[in-house]
């Protein structure tokens, strides 16, 4: 069974009410349909009513929905913009699905099929808000390296923040680990990503990573998490017994942060097309409940799958 | 509507929405890079304007709008 459909069978556990804010989009209308046909998740498309609704799925329109005012005033409150601004914003399906996450009526958004990504992230930032502590959207991979047995990882940030610094690295490390728990169901460990193990080299860009992980720690002392480490000290135990005895993750580590887009999205690609693992995600994260983006092309598998995703962020 | 009012009318709502007193914002300001604005909180300037003016922007292009004085400009095209 593969990763995703694990995913899926996993969701099914304790179904999830997860807004599609694109109802206008077939993909998204037929995604819903098996969504709720499979009993993966509890689907609510948000759009014109005027719509052929999937049999059992809920459809909502901003323009005529009697929640729209109240959660104009809760955006209102949230953000400390005047009631007109916040009416107007909540009447977009995509505004209106956040806020429908943030008062507590779904417990997550999956879109992006039909809004650009900076617009999905727009509206989750805006109407459902970070996650404490965190004070921006990053995003992970799943990295599924095949082998016997295929060893999983999971990759941040390889596709949102260009150029954290160490107090934002030190977010994504944190919620990355969080978010591999809740995903893959094992204790995450975690590696700071850098040219450098332990300080063999000196430069801003190590003393960054350094600094990250110490914050990291402070935030998350229970977590397991070590660095500046090289990748191969990482992820090696041979090599982690050579060169840093005495990391706490012992060449075993499962996350791996990596210290910006550069080295990130580098990264991951040369993992998927030399080691020819496959790449789950982007997956959005930071929000203080699960917002999960689509690329254009998504395929009514890709929603499903990621609609399943985003159920197992849920806390 | 002349221009002066509408420049009027565009640094207020920007005062409201970024919470930058109404005399530091000048028409050269960029959102982002002058006046603190995240870049997140562009639609809520577009839906500020829209309020203020009692207009419906065409969304994409206004979320391109980068400083005061251009936002200026793209309002005085729906006024006209």
């Amino acid at each position: 069974m593969s990763l995703n459909e694990q995913f899926i069978e996993r969701a099914k556990a304790k179904p999830r009410r997860i807004v599609l804010p694109e109802a206008d989009d077939q993909r998204m209308v037929e995604a819903a349909a098996r969504l709720a046909d499979e009993g993966i998740a509890i689907p609510i498309l948000v759009g014109d009513p005027a719509i052929s609704a999937p049999a059992g799925v809920e459809v909502v329109s901003p323009a005529s929905d009697e929640r729209a005012a109240a959660y104009a005033a809760l955006y209102a409150q949230q953000r400390g913009v005047k009631e007109g601004i916040a009416k107007r914003l909540v009447k977009k399906p995509l505004m209106f699905g956040a806020m429908m996450v943030s008062a507590g009526d779904a417990d997550g958004m999956v879109a992006g099929v039909a809004n650009p990504t900076a617009q999905v992230i727009s509206a989750a930032g805006l109407g459902v808000g970070y996650a404490k502590g965190v004070s921006q959207a990053s995003s992970y991979f799943v990295m599924v390296v095949p082998g016997d047995p295929d060893r999983v990882l999971v990759f941040a940030d390889c596709a949102v923040v260009v150029d954290p610094n160490a107090q934002e690295l030190a977010e994504i490390a944190v919620i990355t680990a969080r978010n591999a728990r809740k995903l893959l169901d094992v204790e995450p460990k975690v590696a700071m990503l850098s040219f450098s193990t332990h300080g063999s080299a000196s430069h801003e860009h190590v003393d960054k990573v350094r600094k990250a992980t110490e914050l990291a720690r402070a935030m998350a002392p229970d977590l397991a998490i070590d660095g500046d480490l090289q990748v191969d000290a990482a992820i090696v135990e041979s090599v982690a017994r050579k060169k840093c005895p005495e990391s706490p993750l012992a060449g075993q580590a499962n996350v791996l942060v990596f210290p910006d887009l550069n080295a990130g999205n580098m990264g991951y690609k040369l993992v998927q097309r030399l080691a020819k693992a496959a790449a789950i995600g982007p997956v959005m994260q930071g929000f203080s409940r699960p917002v999960n983006d689509l690329s254009r092309g998504a395929s009514v598998d890709d929603i499903v799958a990621v609609s399943a995703i985003a159920a197992l962020q849920c806390e | 509507m002349d221009r002066n009012e509408v420049v009027t009318r565009v640094t207020k709502v920007v005062s409201e929405v970024l919470n930058v007193p109404e005399a530091n914002i000048k028409e050269e300001h960029s959102f982002t890079n002058d006046l603190g604005a995240e870049s997140i909180q562009s639609v809520e300037l577009v839906a500020g304007f829209e309020e203020e003016f009692d207009i419906e922007m065409e969304e994409d292009k206004a979320l391109k709008v980068q400083t005061v004085g251009d936002a200026v400009e793209f309002i005085s095209g729906y006024l006209s």
